[in-house]
């Protein structure tokens, strides 16, 4: 089954959203397709309860309240093909066009568009350590997305663990959700993360908000008598069939869910699967998809937004996507070039004040020289059950990482490399390989039932 | 063991899902890994060396919460995967 469109937008998330309302607005008739995997539109940061669900004070908070505004105004829109449950699991330029493969409940979906907008977030940058296959170890995105749509704590005691300062935020959800925590620890030391911070301060000074949030969020842990330490390293997560403790720098802790924040880095495989040119991303690692001031990558027609460029949150993602929604209208002949930069203007330049935020919590969050220690047994790849002790074998023969994947299965299972890229690379640069471009992104980008692909 | 959050919600109708042969409550709109967490199932699968594995990145990118649907044979990511009363599914796949 082929579906033709004019654009095809692979992401509900704020940079998705942005994109299609600015599109709507330069031409009437368009037709577009939004394409995310959960049911309803909001991507991770807004993970929309399920239907059935009411909620009420949903996300409270004023960071919320401008992404909530804008998921209204696209919920509302007409004459969008929403396509939610559905997987981008392929994309290639054709003759006919871009040509994305959707997999839904249903099967296989070939879509046909004029441009294509990747805007597909990023995810948790996922961190080996002794124990963390055990369950109840939990990217900590993981966790609060579980609060936010399902409504649901998943333990009775959760430790969260890393040096990203968004667990100040999801340790408050998890209080205001009565969940209980066993402590929020931060692997550097506090005087790092504040001269870190010192060194961006015009960013710190003009988004004073997103600090004051910050510190309200820590007065919330405070109340509920959770420790929030630093300096702390998580060493190993313990237990026998599932988490029952956590080693740290300060001692045990008796946790049943932990959950791991180290940072955050692109989803890259569409765009890379396509041929568009990457650069590295932030200090989490991963790999930044490379556009211009219109979001227009380097393979004609497909577009990229938000995190997909590069982790910088959710309201800069909200101007990116305007941003490429405005470049799309104009590539497509909509609206004329002078404009699409009269347009874009305001959101360039919300975003370019924003982008000097991301790059303070960059460095606030770096956690270079933080991320613990694997053991030579502790598992690098989750799929395929690799461990470091292989991986470091094969390294040291001095192939890539695509030939340390075909020599171990490191990256050729169901997460498609997701998740041990980041930790192979670096574990290659630690071995003085600092130029590899990682794993070769293959068809499919999520995993797919044979039968539909035979259909 | 999950803990559902009481304050504020209100739930779709109570369903029943079956794992691996046991009844787990749960309600219209929850995903397949909610209702295994809340009832205190947090194993979704046993690696090579068969030790117990969970859920991990609750967002469609990992895959380790793939889990079968019986009638179908599909293997589906819990996290994304809506609940659907009766429906029978198996960690083991």
């Amino acid at each position: 089954m082929a579906d033709t469109f004019d654009v095809v937008i692979i992401g509900g998330g704020p940079a998705g959203q942005a994109a299609a309302l600015a599109l709507a607005l330069a031409g009437h008739g368009l037709a577009i397709a939004v394409i995310d995997e959960p049911p309803r539109p909001g991507g991770q940061i807004l993970r929309q309860p399920p239907a059935p669900f009411a909620v009420s004070n949903w996300l409270p908070g004023r960071s919320y309240d401008g992404l909530k505004a804008q998921l209204a105004r696209f919920e509302a829109l007409e004459g969008i093909s929403w396509l939610g449950g559905h997987s981008a699991i392929g994309l290639v330029r054709e003759a006919d066009g871009l040509v994305v493969q959707a997999s839904g409940q249903d099967g296989l979906r070939r879509l046909v568009a004029r441009r294509v907008l990747v805007a597909a977030g990023c995810q948790d940058l996922a961190v080996p350590l002794p124990g963390w296959t055990l369950p109840g170890v939990y990217a900590a995105g993981g966790i609060q997305a579980f609060i936010k749509s399902q409504q649901i704590v998943p333990g009775e005691r959760v430790l969260l663990a890393g040096t990203h300062p968004l667990m100040l935020l999801i340790g408050a959800q998890i209080v205001a959700a009565g969940g209980t925590l066993a402590g929020v620890l931060f692997a550097q030391p506090r005087q790092t993360m504040i001269a870190n911070a010192l060194r961006h301060a015009t960013a710190a000074a003009a988004h004073a908000g997103n600090l004051a949030a910050a510190a309200s969020a820590m007065k919330v842990l405070a109340g509920a008598g959770v420790a929030v330490r630093f300096d702390t390293a998580l060493t190993a997560a313990i237990g026998n069939s599932q988490v029952e403790g956590a080693r740290t720098a300060a001692g045990d802790i008796a946790c049943n869910a932990i959950g791991l924040c180290y940072g955050f880095v692109p989803q890259s495989t569409l765009p890379r699967m396509a041929g568009a040119r990457v650069q590295t991303a932030g200090p989490a690692g991963g790999w930044a998809t490379v556009a211009d001031g219109w979001g227009q990558s380097s393979v004609p027609g497909l577009f990229v937004a938000g995190e997909t460029t590069g982790v910088a949150g959710a309201p800069a993602a909200m101007a990116a996507g305007e941003m490429a929604g405005i470049g799309i209208a104009h590539s497509l002949g909509l609206i004329d070039a002078s404009e699409a930069q009269h347009r874009a203007g305001p959101a360039r330049r919300r975003h370019a004040r924003l982008l000097g935020f991301a790059r303070m919590l960059d460095a606030v969050a770096d956690p270079t020289g933080y991320l613990p220690a694997p053991t030579p047994d502790t598992l690098a790849c989750r799929c395929e059950d690799v461990d470091f002790a292989t991986i470091d074998q094969a390294i040291a023969t001095g192939g890539s990482a695509n030939a340390v994947k075909l020599a171990t299965r490191c990256g050729m299972g169901a997460c498609q490399g997701r998740n041990c890229e980041p930790t192979l690379l670096r574990r290659m640069a630690t071995a003085g390989r600092t130029d590899d471009t990682g794993f070769t992104q293959r068809f499919p980008a999520r995993p797919v039932a044979i039968g539909d692909l035979a259909d | 063991m999950g803990m559902r959050i009481e304050a504020d919600v209100t739930r779709g109708n109570a369903i029943t899902i079956i794992v691996d042969g046991e009844a787990l409550p749960a309600f219209a709109g929850e995903t397949v890994a909610t209702a295994m967490l809340a009832a205190g199932r947090q194993v979704f699968r046993a690696d090579t060396g068969g030790k117990p594995r969970g859920l991990y990145c609750n967002m469609g990118t990992c895959s380790e919460c793939l889990v079968t649907i019986v009638a179908s044979g599909r293997r589906v990511r819990a996290c994304l995967t809506e609940a659907v009363d009766g429906m029978e599914i198996a960690t083991r796949g």
